[in-house]
């Protein structure tokens, strides 16, 4: 089964985290190599998986184009793990650098996790009829090739900022270690409410913490968020002494950062939104219509051209715009995976 | 300098800032992304329960009140999201007409060579001693290769190289400035010479009218006929595979023609034009009529197929018999459980059944007779295959008149193609000095200098190649 195949694959990206540490402290090449072939691999593996997909897709549906799996939430959450990885490979081969190597395979890694915890169906399933379009293909891939491409420049951005802050009081310095709180404090969230959840396919999020329905394990939870947030801010210089001490060049983050926006900002456009008003247009009789996906797309939209505004016109350098790449993919993360699950709408097979 | 100018300039300047635009994408965002939490366009219950989730049943209605003063409940209809759209484009056009002159007249001025002073001023140098005194013509070589359109000036201070690539880029970005602006005038005719409605259309009747989403009749001028709307299926469960609607359009009373073809069909993702006005499967749903039939086939001894269709309650004579039968009860989804009973699975007509009573003089039998069953076609009195009820379904269509969307589609390409270009194929100007034996390189974009600076280290590594 392509899913067992594509799990598989997450295991090697995982695998190649641990390879890229022993990399970036001892420096050596043979380990470098080691850590590129592992990552390879498991790229090799998952493209693998994908063609089986489509194997097994085009069973059920006889065509090719219908094939595609990038139909439901688990498929889209393998393909943009798949776009990160080979946007990464491409990146490592270009700038001969490898210490982004950790949190690409690690962020890939830990979304094919996802799936298995999130419990989302990874059973192949028939196209519905509002799925039956060619333009599924354009919108969905181009859409997630940005998020891709965003999702790197997360990355660096958010290495950037880390390594810029100095001070503990300073605003930069707050909000890069309170978000890598959060984060951590959300995964852990999430599989307690998996593991509560006696149905996976309605797990709420933070149901079991910080919306618990008592007060008191409620305001725990709220409480340990807060310690979270707390230890993270006593010892985050730690992190951005690690970081300094891997001399990464925040010339370099700070490049790449841009890259990433300016390569996936135009993606984004012709594919999420553009592709996504043609296909609206045919399939609902409308090419704009306030759908909570479509408006949030908009609000990643306007975020990343703020992006480019304040670089370009306003002459922003440094940290300050890389705050505005962090959260231009929080926003994009909300767009694709918050829409289905806090809000209701249009695009609802996506959700679980 | 008047009041009257100096206010004048005022406003001018506070339209072409940057600053109004970085504040406006903030506020539509955050205005656009209210509406995406709070209930739109429902009932104030809706909304009261909706704050009651947060907040104790008085503040609920409070903040109710709030959402009624603002629009909140309508946010993307609402005055103020609209006067924010409409700053946004007013800030366009003030910004491009602003800053377009100047650019359109740094094309035109022919360069000269730059005091020392600007260049040592420049954010980015970069060294290189000893070099030999003719390594401006390789230079220039090279940024010709590269691209580059060059320029050499003779100075006091020595040679100064000059080279500009894809500098004409620069416009890309009023180009996707304009495209917002006539996708924005796109949804401007479509509001004010389009309109949106449904019609809701029982097999086998049609409809000249739509209904606006405001409740209003629209005459269409023409008729649209269903004659038909089907479901169809995946093999052995209830996921629907397409949705269909077979029309026709009559014009004063006549059927015309598409392709030589009476019949249309619309299915999701396949809509249907004619006169400017499109028609969308959207919905569908069940509602017996008064000419709904029940379309059946009998096969005599001899095999020979016999079409019947007949009104419920109505008796229908089985062919070659003296047995009359009519159809006393439907499902339009019944199953067979493992024990062999029946049982309703769906309100959609996944396998639709019927209760059929055999008369045969006095003696009665009541047999069910399902579609997708075929043991369930033999009768005592012969096979006979339940097809379809028809005229018992409604098809739900979309109707819409849009004369802006042509503009949305133009303004689209222009969208991605000035970002394409204006991301991509960004302008890099180079300067480099040569006095004596030594060769300085400057960049004068703080902006994106990473880039020019590599483009120089490039060129710098090249100059040592040549050397060796």
């Amino acid at each position: 089964m392509s899913h067992q195949i594509i799990s598989i694959a997450g295991l090697i990206y995982i695998l190649a985290m641990p390879i890229y540490i022993v990399y970036i402290l001892t420096k050596n090449n043979k380990v470098g190599y080691g850590a590129t072939f592992t990552l390879t691999i498991g790229a090799v593996v998952q493209i693998f998986g994908f063609i089986q997909r489509v194997i097994e897709m085009y069973e059920i549906n006889h065509s090719i184009m219908r094939s595609i799996p990038i139909t439901n939430l688990y498929e889209s959450l393998i393909f943009f793990a798949l776009c990160l990885i080979v946007g990464y490979l491409f990146i490592e081969w270009k700038y001969k650098k490898k210490s982004l190597g950790v949190f690409a395979s690690l962020i890939a890694g830990i979304t094919i996790g996802l799936t298995d915890v999130l419990g989302v169906t990874k059973e192949v399933q028939p196209l519905v009829p509002a799925l039956k379009s060619n333009w599924l293909l354009a919108h969905v891939t181009l859409s997630f090739i940005s998020y891709a491409a965003f999702g790197i420049s997360f990355i660096t951005g958010l290495l950037h900022i880390i390594m810029e802050s100095q001070t503990k009081k300073s605003f930069k310095y707050i909000f890069s270690t309170t978000l890598l709180a959060f984060i951590v404090f959300m995964f852990i969230s999430v599989i307690i409410d998996i593991l509560n959840g006696s149905n996976p396919k309605n797990v709420k999020i933070f149901h079991s913490t910080l919306g618990n329905p008592s007060t008191f394990i409620s305001l725990i939870s709220w409480m340990v968020l807060i310690a979270f947030i707390l230890t993270a801010w006593k010892f985050g210089h730690l992190l951005n002494k690690t970081l300094n001490s891997l001399k990464i060049d925040s010339n370099f983050l700070e490049d790449l950062t841009y890259k990433g926006i300016a390569f996936g900002f135009p993606i984004f456009t012709i594919g999420g939104l553009v592709f996504g008003a043609i296909w609206a247009d045919q399939a609902w009789g409308r090419y704009w219509g306030w759908d909570p996906k479509e408006t949030w797309s908009l609000i990643t939209w306007f975020v990343y051209a703020f992006y480019l505004h304040a670089k370009f016109i306003r002459g922003w350098r440094g940290t300050k715009t890389s705050v505005i790449a962090v959260i231009g993919f929080i926003v994009t993360i909300f767009t694709y995976l918050g829409v289905n699950l806090f809000l209701s709408g249009l695009h609802s097979y996506g959700s679980m | 300098m008047s009041k009257i100018d100096k206010w004048n300039e005022k406003i001018w300047s506070f339209f072409a800032s940057v600053d109004l635009a970085i504040a406006l994408f903030i506020f539509i965002s955050t205005g656009a992304a209210l509406g995406t939490i709070i209930p739109q366009q429902s009932e104030p219950e809706m909304i009261v329960r909706f704050f009651s989730n947060f907040f104790s049943p008085t503040t609920a209605m409070k903040a109710y009140e709030i959402v009624s003063l603002l629009d909140l409940n309508n946010v993307y209809h609402s005055w103020w999201f609209t006067f924010l759209l409409f700053m946004f484009a007013l800030n366009l056009i003030v910004c491009s007409v602003e800053r377009l002159p100047y650019l359109l007249k740094s094309f035109k001025t022919v360069s000269t060579a730059l005091p020392v002073e600007v260049l040592e001023n420049m954010p980015f140098k970069k060294k290189i001693e000893n070099v030999s005194p003719d390594v401006s013509h390789k230079i220039s070589e090279i940024l010709k290769k590269k691209g580059f359109t060059v320029n050499i000036f003779e100075t006091q201070d020595g040679i100064q190289i000059q080279g500009r690539k894809w500098s004409k880029t620069r416009l890309a970005v009023y180009l996707t400035h304009l495209s917002i602006l006539i996708i924005l005038s796109g949804t401007l005719i479509g509001t004010f010479f389009g309109f949106r409605g449904s019609m809701n259309i029982i097999e086998g009747r049609g409809l000249n009218f739509a209904i606006s989403d405001s409740g209003k009749a629209i005459p269409l001028g023409f008729e649209v006929r269903c004659d038909r709307f089907e479901v169809e299926y995946y093999e052995n469960s209830s996921i629907p595979k397409a949705y269909r609607s077979y029309i026709r359009i009559l014009e004063n009373g006549e059927v015309i023609k598409f392709n030589g073809k009476e019949n249309v069909v619309i299915e999701v993702n396949q809509p249907f034009s004619y006169k400017g006005i499109t028609f969308y499967q959207a919905s569908y749903g069940f509602q017996p009529s008064e000419h709904a039939e029940f379309r059946f086939s009998y096969f005599d001894h001899n095999n020979m197929e016999h079409n019947i269709s007949a009104k419920f309650e109505e008796k229908f004579n089985i062919p070659g018999t003296s047995v009359k039968a009519s159809v006393i009860d439907f499902s339009p989804a019944l199953g067979i459980d493992e024990q062999g009973r029946l049982f309703n699975m769906d309100t959609n007509m996944i396998n639709p059944a019927v209760l059929v009573r055999f008369e045969q003089g006095d003696k009665k039998t009541e047999q069910w007779i399902l579609t997708k069953i075929p043991e369930t076609w033999n009768t005592p009195y012969g096979k006979l295959k339940f097809h379809e009820i028809w005229g018992a379904q409604f098809t739900g269509l979309q109707v819409r008149k849009d004369p802006g969307v042509p503009l949305i589609y133009i303004g689209s390409l222009f969208l991605c193609v000035g970002l394409f270009i204006s991301l991509f194929l960004r302008p890099v100007t180079l300067f480099a000095k040569l006095s004596k034996n030594r060769l300085d390189f400057y960049c004068p974009s703080s902006k994106v200098s990473s880039i020019s600076e590599k483009q120089i280290d490039k060129i710098i590594n090249k100059l040592k190649g040549e050397k060796v």
